[in-house]
């Protein structure tokens, strides 16, 4: 990775703090979220659903943040007087995007002081004020993009996508809020890329032969489908699920195995079990 | 004696660990007992029943993940002294139980059955393994009985952290590190931390010599292409890590809350403890230093019934309970196998992955009903046998060529349990501190050795690694111990920012880097250049 300079270095992020205080936003239009999910949209040209986050501005930072340190389940004698509380932000231009599910990107983001004032500079005094912010999806597997409308008071927005097991990266800019002319587009940053998890067998994409490598010597052979004992068994490639009913003595429906719903109940108890 | 013809293999692999809790500056964190909890319940009752096992001549294979952190904190001598403590404080409980209980038989009879067991685990801790429990897995893997494998080296979660690979690839180093400085040679098998995969780690995880790795059963079912033996066959991915799968017919018996076999009526009661049905006078010196009551690990009661009163818990019926259940879980392996090696050209392979805590802690007869079972594979007349991940693969080495599905064994599979509304706002703190990390292996390389400043360095790997761990996630999402989980969070990511600026503005304060030593002492061999 690039080596930054010490000069780069000393343009701090918010600074780890010993009190709660110096988590008040410092820029109003970058406070952070609330927890509630209050509304969900659908971009109807698209059939996109959104949920979003809401949007109490620095009130929330606040109590967020000076709720932590109270109640805990647990003494302390304080050996040394040791109180943190996490940056409030990185002042670094930013977005990144992980897959919660198969079908929804998590997304983060913020643009740094630096950066803001480029755009000022350039755009004038409230571009920040005329402009909208916006995420351009791009599903690079199928080749499309879309758009969602995000707010200023935001800094994470869960996104529902119709495409699991496609890579998925997203782009964060601003539009006028009276202006849809697409020129007018204004690019900030782009995200990571994000395969995200498959759900389903795939019995469609199962070609008519399988490779098996032996891994002691590498050695690779073509296998076709017919002439495997497990699959000319049952039949067809698709009866793999008649296969696990029998063995599952029809615990399992096939449901099971195309939905999630079989991991619910396998998995709930999983986990570290001690907390 | 075994007389049938195998056919199949059922592999069992119990993943034990306990998130890095180490307080040098108080006793009162009760977040402390759960490793004290799953010595006496999990730890040394397993290594019991393997003890009795190997006495009874009886050949039998498991395979146990010992988590980093969990080696550290059993290898760390104030963590050894305090359940030592521990242990003294129960056995004095327990003789003022026998008095207490003195007039009701059963109830004496129970109490006594307390003080015997906690007396015992002393003997076995102190006396038999010299407070070095890593010495008695040590010794049954070199016996061939048991296989030892690793973990990531805080339990991070992989399909989180992989935004920035190196901080997957520093989780996998150091788990194996870890794993050769306690066994003396190379992990064969990993398990991925919550079993999270991702594609891009496999490359990492050939790097550092991995063999194979565990996934949750559509981990293999949903690879690509389609793995056309399921989850009764390991197949291997493209960058050559061989991934085995849960099978989900055994996991529902043993996991299902409504009638897996933890759930027996004669099982003991987890939630009736004398922590919170005694006299809080007479409780008060064994429950929290606050005063709030907690469980201290003597319960009296079974299972019983939905929504009944309960009776008291009886040791020979839960003890038949097991043994019936062993017979179950022995049958329904047998029938498994026998429909499925008719139709393999392989014999099938049938893996059985569970936490190891589930056995003891939560469900007490677990350990017991593995011996039983393990002695019943090997006694009695079945088609299969027990087998080791890496045995299968030696014996077995042609798999299918396919990439396992991102997945995890959380609920639903995926990353719900560790990126939701109540967490989501930790992950940036990650990413950032994983990206300054990486910034800090590349502007200081090879700090030389004993400078103050390669152990601010090595000190900020620690606590990267620390923030990392999966456990402080699942806690806030499972909404006890929030705060706690919470507290480590700000702790680490606060005492790795501090010290980042202190690297790079040349101001170390000693002190400052001695304390968190003190405290955040995981790992004391690291190499913060595995972020180079």
């Amino acid at each position: 990775m690039p080596k930054k300079s010490k000069e780069e270095l000393k343009e701090k992020d918010t600074k780890i703090t010993k009190t709660t205080k110096k988590s008040v936003a410092k820029n109003k239009n970058l406070s952070t979220t609330s927890k509630k999910k209050n509304s969900s949209t659908k971009k109807s040209s698209k059939n996109i659903s959104t949920s979003t986050k809401s949007t109490v501005k620095s009130k929330n930072a606040t109590k967020k943040s000076s709720t932590s340190s109270k109640k805990s389940t647990t003494i302390k004698s304080i050996s040394s007087v040791e109180y943190y509380d996490l940056p409030y932000r990185y002042n670094e231009t930013v977005v990144k995007i992980l897959a919660q599910t198969p079908t929804t990107l998590f997304i983060y983001w913020d643009i740094s002081d630096a950066d803001r004032n480029k755009y000022i500079e350039k755009y004038g005094e409230d571009f920040f004020y005329t402009t909208k912010p916006i995420l351009v999806v791009t599903n690079k597997t199928k080749n499309y993009s879309f758009e969602v409308e995000i707010n200023d008071f935001a800094n994470s927005w869960y996104l529902h996508v119709n495409d699991s097991y496609c890579d998925y990266s997203i782009e964060l800019g601003r539009r006028p809020i009276n202006n849809n002319k697409i020129d007018n587009y204004v690019y900030i940053t782009t995200s990571n890329d994000m395969e995200m998890p498959n759900n389903h067998i795939l019995f469609d994409q199962l070609g008519k032969t399988v490779f098996f490598k032996n891994i002691k010597n590498n050695f690779v052979e073509e296998k076709e489908i017919s002439s495997i004992s497990f699959i000319k068994n049952i039949g067809t490639v698709h009866s793999i699920y008649e296969l696990y009913k029998e063995i599952y003595n029809g615990e399992i429906i096939a449901e099971d195995l195309t939905s999630n719903n079989l991991f619910l109940n396998l998995s709930s108890s999983n986990s570290s079990t001690f907390k | 004696m075994t007389k049938e013809k195998k056919k199949g293999y059922v592999s069992f692999v119990l993943h034990a660990h306990l998130p890095f809790i180490h307080h040098p500056e108080s006793e009162d964190y009760l977040e402390e007992q759960w490793l004290y909890e799953a010595i006496s319940e999990t730890y040394i009752p397993l290594l019991l029943s393997f003890k009795k096992l190997e006495e009874e001549k009886v050949d039998f294979r498991i395979t146990m993940s010992l988590t980093p952190p969990l080696l550290n904190m059993l290898d760390n001598k104030l963590l050894q002294e305090r359940y030592i403590k521990y242990l003294n404080t129960h056995i004095e409980l327990s003789k003022k139980e026998v008095e207490r209980t003195k007039n009701d038989s059963k109830l004496n009879a129970l109490s006594k059955y307390y003080l015997d067991r906690y007396t015992n685990d002393l003997h076995v801790f102190r006396d038999v393994y010299n407070c070095n429990l890593i010495s008695g897995f040590k010794y049954f893997q070199d016996l061939g009985v048991l296989e030892i494998i690793t973990c990531g080296a805080t339990h991070g979660y992989f399909p989180i952290l992989y935004v920035t690979e190196q901080t997957v690839k520093a989780q996998i180093a150091v788990g194996v590190q870890t794993y050769e400085e306690y066994f003396g040679k190379k992990p064969r098998g990993i398990w991925l931390p919550e079993c999270g995969y991702v594609p891009e780690a496999d490359k990492y995880l050939k790097e550092f010599g991995i063999d194979y790795i565990i996934t949750e059963s559509h981990g293999i079912l949903y690879a690509d292409p389609t793995p056309i033996y399921g989850t009764f066959a390991p197949i291997v991915s493209p960058e050559g890590v061989v991934a085995f799968g849960r099978d989900m017919e055994s996991s529902r018996q043993v996991w299902s809350s409504i009638n897996g076999y933890p759930g027996d009526f004669n099982y003991r009661e987890f939630y009736r403890d004398i922590g919170y049905d005694t006299d809080y006078d007479y409780i008060k010196p064994y429950i929290a230093s606050n005063g709030v009551r907690v469980h201290t690990g003597i319960k009296y009661y079974r299972i019983t019934g939905k929504d009944c009163e309960k009776d008291y818990y009886n040791l020979q019926w839960a003890r038949d309970s097991a043994e019936r259940q062993a017979g179950h879980f022995f049958d329904s392996r047998n029938s498994q196998i026998e429909k499925l090696s008719n139709i393999m050209s392989t014999p099938p392979i049938i893996l059985c992955p569970y936490d190891a805590e589930l056995y003891g802690h939560w469900w007490y007869e677990g350990p017991y009903w593995l011996y039983v079972l393990f002695k019943k594979i090997y006694y009695d007349d079945c088609n299969f046998k027990l087998i080791t991940p890496s045995e299968y693969i030696d014996k077995y080495p042609l798999m299918q060529v396919s990439t396992p599905c991102r997945s995890s064994w959380g609920a639903n599979g995926y990353s719900e349990v560790w990126l939701n509304q109540t967490n989501d706002y930790v992950h940036r703190h990650l990413h950032i501190a994983g990206n300054r990390m990486v910034e800090l292996a590349h502007l200081y390389p090879n700090e030389p050795k004993n400078s103050l400043k390669r152990k601010a360095l090595n000190q900020c790997a620690r606590e990267l690694l620390l923030a990392q761990s999966s456990d402080w996630l699942f806690i806030i999402t499972n909404g006890t111990m929030v705060d706690y989980a919470k507290k480590r969070i700000k702790d680490h990511i606060g005492r790795f920012t501090k010290l980042y600026y202190q690297i790079t503005e040349e101001k170390i304060d000693k002190d400052f880097l001695k304390d968190i030593y003190e405290k955040d002492c995981i790992f004391p061999e690291i190499d913060y250049m595995i972020y180079y």
